[in-house]
């Protein structure tokens, strides 16, 4: 198998692009939204690495900043919204401070985005054979044949007959919408390619179907994927890694075998028990009481402390510090104040937490 | 583009003909200001009245009689003769100032929807920009303004004031002899009219293109398409602008009917030898044949304006041609 | 074509006093807003007063003026073909064309209002005919009409008719203006009650034991109101645009000289011809502040009291 984007693809890399350096790295980055009543901090201080032929899955419920995230790395932020700080480098290069113009060579070309096609993500009195060729004539300045060409080949490529070329987006169904769209995200060879819920609003077969084409692309191409989901079995089917966020910060981050099977951070073992199991004895839904806090005036501390029952009096303080684990498992929470911490988690959300030294605190 | 639309459309279209000619029946016969009365206008002869009346089948009962006889003539071409030309077929009197409205709400269209749709898609997606404001403010002052209230000062200024252009008619009486001084003749007199009736589209237009644009701008697809750092132009040019079309395309079409309206006042300030001055003539003479083939030929316009409009919509909105 | 007031969201009822107070304050934030209701305030001034203000409307044995001369210290406006003070005659077209203009609205935002409403809330087949006469109307362009219904009005009701002060002819106006604008109300007031209709059943699902009518009450009346209110005022523009296109064309009464009168006069006497520009101007830019100004309050208002969803425009 082809060693990622850098063994396998044709294109040259970005001139600037340093050979050693990981494919993605970003680190501390903050995005903020400026609204009729205050600044809302949607992205505050997330850093999370991408490596080369990785998957990685950024999951939390909606509005936790994980589309924001994903989006800010090229910039495609609504008027009201920019990146207060951190950086992103791709290839070494830090995306933030470039100009507008400067970044649009790296948009499609090294970062492409799927978005869900079910809606009107596609230009609807445009053929998607044009707007596949779209970015192949206009920014790699190929001629409209070859782009055409190629367009046909992208959509042999996810399963759709070439002919189909010539279809409007109303007249394909709404997985192979996603499929088009899939298409015309790899149609520049990017080195990253970012599903914004690429299966939510199809239907169960369907989603099953993106999925394994999704893998499949990986394989080949040597793809480095990241899914930003709140369904946390396509994380678990097609990642490697996931990035557990809530409100706007980083909770868990870590290998998805070890994320899910053993949870550090109560959002986190929230998250996965929320989630209706087929094999599971019927029990009633294990919800998480309340709601998202108001990211305007983020409560100080942990932004989870509100919600989890395993808060004690230092989280509703002080902002939980991110530790890293020796299975490469990153947490915030102040249950694990230390690499070596092994708290039980099960009673700590029963609410009774051990302190370090014996003592029960709370 | 399927059959089954045009066909649609096309019924609907001469459903809502025979609705009008309907109503002209009912307005014209009906009601008390009958032609009847206007068969007592003291200018024609005795012969005149009686063949008129026999010819407008008003010794008949009224329904049904009279309404097939009114139908018949109608489709037939016979709309009557007029009073206030003496026996001229009304149809001859109309036609003869159909052409010189046609020339000019033709090109005041052509020139608005251009100017327009461009000055609208522009000032849309650059909000608040210098363009917008100004353009935006202009428009909308012009918006506000009857053809005739632009009309006027533009004849004032540049006609009676600077003596740039003549100040009234479609051409210089007892003018050039030859087609292209006649030409010349007519594009010299064709400035100042066209020149108010496009100002005040362009108006309308522009702040119709620029909502259009705005809503456009909002949609998913935009955001794909910067997202494959599209320029901004193109982006503009080859995504926003063909959608925003759409719902201007029947905006304008819709729109045709108060032109019409609106030009007849214009026409009124410029002396323009069209519909619009028959109108005001015809009004004045109580000439209802005259003022009833208006109508209609005005109303039909519209109509068929809509259907146009349609069925290049249908072109247009692949989602419609299914 | 007027511009039109769209969709809105729906908004619980919260307490009437508050709201108000806060839509006001919205309101007043809005510049455009702003400077259209001190120019209607103006108008309205001049059309109330305008005996107060000017003196009595002046007509052809009480001109004193030497005829179709520029504006001078004893006539800042001119005189007019007559030898009529034009100033005289443009602060009572400010009353003259203002009635019109709200009459011809009370009619159209009346009978659209209605008709929008007892469309969308009855459904069915009345509905779909309702919407087919509407969009028959649509169709008919307002000036042309006027001059075919002016005539059959005129003698239905009399050349020497009164009504609230209006004669005859202007009667027929309101009348015209009011048949061909009811259908751009209707159609707007109906898509809302629909989508209002639609929350409702949702929201019907979870009130246990309400009245329909007193859902209807609380739920459709205060959003269709905002909308009407922001539809009328938009209706007042586009009714004295009409009139005063209508009152060019011939449609006008020669002894109540709305502005399009006064153009119409001016028409007549050549004055674009001649270059007599004070005879245009102030008449014109009446007509045009007053159109504009209704146009930007109506704007704000749509704004202040129906807020789009996402804070567009």
């Amino acid at each position: 198998m082809s060693a990622g984007v850098r063994g396998r693809r044709q294109w040259p890399l970005p001139r600037l692009a340093d050979p050693t350096a990981p494919l993605l790295e970003v680190e501390d980055l903050s995005v903020r939204f400026r609204m009729r009543e205050g600044s809302v901090k949607a992205v505050d201080g997330v850093s999370f690495r991408l490596d080369d032929g990785e998957a990685l899955g950024i999951a939390g419920e909606s509005g936790c900043g994980k589309t924001t995230t994903a989006l800010s790395l090229v910039r495609l932020l609504p008027p009201n919204g920019r990146i207060r700080s951190g950086s992103v480098k791709l290839f070494g290069i830090d995306l933030v401070p470039k100009t507008e113009k400067q970044l649009g060579r790296y948009r499609w070309r090294e970062i492409a985005i799927v978005f869900q096609g079910a809606m009107n993500a596609l230009n609807p009195v445009q053929r998607i054979g044009d707007q596949i060729g779209e970015p192949i004539e206009v920014r790699l300045g190929q001629p409209r044949e070859a782009a055409r060409k190629r367009a046909g080949e992208l959509l042999d490529l996810v399963g759709i007959p070439k002919q189909r070329a010539s279809a409007y987006p109303h007249e394909l169904s709404g997985g192979m919408r996603q499929r088009a769209m899939i298409a015309m995200a790899l149609a520049c060879d990017p080195a990253i390619v970012i599903g914004d819920e690429p299966t939510t609003a199809l239907d169960v077969m369907v989603q099953a179907q993106i999925l394994q084409l999704l893998e499949r692309l990986r394989r080949e191409l040597g793809l480095s994927l990241m899914l930003i989901t709140h369904d946390l079995s396509v994380i678990a089917e097609t990642c490697d890694k996931v990035l557990v966020m809530y409100a706007g910060k980083v909770a868990e981050e870590g290998p998805v075998n070890r994320v899910f099977t053993a949870p550090r951070h109560p959002y986190t073992k929230k998250l996965l028990s929320a989630f209706p199991n087929i094999h599971a004895d019927r029990r009633t839904l294990d919800v998480i009481p309340g709601s998202l806090p108001d990211l305007r005036n983020p409560p100080p501390g942990c932004r989870f402390a509100p919600r989890c029952p395993a808060a004690m009096a230092v989280c509703r303080e002080v902002v939980p510090p991110e530790v890293r684990f020796a299975d490469g498992v990153r947490v915030a929470c102040h249950l694990y104040p230390t690499p070596d911490a092994t708290p039980n988690l099960d009673l700590a959300l029963a609410g009774q937490v051990p302190a370090l030294d014996g003592e029960v605190a709370r | 583009m399927s059959a089954r639309y045009i066909l649609r459309k096309l019924a609907q279209a001469i459903f809502t003909i025979v609705a009008i000619v309907l109503l002209l029946f009912v307005l014209f016969r009906m009601m008390p200001g009958s032609p009847d009365r206007a068969i007592r206008n003291p200018n024609l002869t005795p012969q005149q009245v009686a063949a008129a009346r026999a010819r407008w089948g008003l010794d008949k009962p009224l329904l049904p009689d009279q309404l097939v006889a009114y139908i018949e003539s109608t489709l037939s071409g016979d709309l009557g003769y007029s009073i206030k030309y003496r026996g001229q077929p009304v149809t001859e009197v109309v036609a003869d100032a159909a052409g010189p409205t046609i020339l000019l709400i033709g090109i005041s269209e052509v020139i608005a929807i251009v100017l327009g749709l461009l000055l609208g898609a522009y000032s849309g997606w650059r909000r608040g920009g210098t363009v917008d404001r100004v353009g935006g403010g202009i428009g909308l002052i012009l918006y506000s303004m009857p053809y005739f209230v632009i009309g006027m000062p533009l004849i004032i200024i540049f006609a009676a004031g600077l003596g740039w252009f003549p100040t009234s008619g479609m051409t210089t009486p007892g003018g050039p002899t030859d087609p292209w001084s006649q030409f010349t003749d007519l594009v010299h007199h064709l400035v100042l009219p066209v020149l108010a009736i496009s100002l005040g589209l362009i108006g309308g237009y522009s702040i119709l293109m620029r909502s259009a644009i705005i809503d456009t701008r909002s949609e998913d697809y935009i955001t794909t398409a910067r997202a494959k750092g599209l320029a901004d132009g193109r982006i503009l040019r080859h995504h926003a602008f063909p959608n925003a079309l759409l719902p201007m395309v029947t905006l304008i079409a819709i729109n045709i009917g108060y032109v019409i309206a609106g030009a007849i006042t214009a026409e009124i300030v410029f002396n323009w030898p069209g519909i619009g001055t028959l109108t005001v003539v015809a009004l004045d003479a109580r000439d209802y044949p005259v003022l009833e083939a208006i109508f209609l030929l005005v109303a039909v316009s519209v109509v068929i304006a809509n259907l146009v409009a349609d069925i290049i919509y249908g072109f247009l909105d692949p989602r419609v041609r299914a | 074509m007027s511009l039109q007031a769209t969709e809105l969201t729906v908004e619980p009822p919260a307490a009437p006093t508050r709201r108000t107070r806060d839509a006001l304050g919205r309101y007043l934030s809005r510049t455009d807003g702003v400077i259209g209701l001190a120019v209607l305030v103006l108008f309205g001034i001049l059309a109330l007063i305008p005996t107060l203000l000017v003196g009595p409307l002046q007509n052809v044995t009480t001109a004193t003026g030497t005829p179709l001369q520029p504006p001078s210290l004893a006539f800042p406006f001119g005189t007019d073909e007559l030898g009529r003070d034009l100033l005289n005659l443009t602060v009572h077209g400010a009353r003259i064309s203002m009635t019109i203009g709200l009459m011809a609205t009370l009619i159209t935002v009346f009978l659209g209002a209605m008709m929008g409403i007892v469309s969308g809330f009855a459904g069915g087949v009345l509905d779909a005919f309702l919407m087919r006469v509407s969009d028959f109307f649509l169709v008919l362009p307002t000036v042309v009409l006027a001059l075919i219904l002016a005539p059959v009005l005129l003698d239905l009701i009399g050349p020497d008719a009164e009504l609230f002060g209006i004669r005859s002819t202007l009667i027929v106006v309101v009348v015209v203006i009011g048949l061909t604008s009811w259908a751009t109300t209707a159609r707007i007031i109906r898509s809302q009650v629909l989508s209002i209709k639609e929350r409702m059943f949702v929201d019907r699902a979870r009130v246990v034991g309400s009245g329909s009518g007193w859902i209807m009450r609380r739920h459709i009346l205060p959003n269709v109101v905002n909308l009407i209110v922001a539809q009328a005022v938009l209706t007042f523009a586009a009714a004295v645009f009409t009139e005063t296109t209508l009152a060019f064309i011939g449609l006008g009464d020669p002894s109540a000289p709305s502005w399009g009168q006064i153009l119409n006069a001016a028409q007549s006497a050549g004055a674009p011809g001649l270059g007599a520009w004070w005879y245009i101007v102030p008449p014109a830019a009446c007509v045009v502040l007053v159109v504009l100004a209704f146009t930007l309050v109506g704007n704000a208002l749509d704004e202040v009291l129906n807020p789009k969803a996402g804070g567009r425009r």
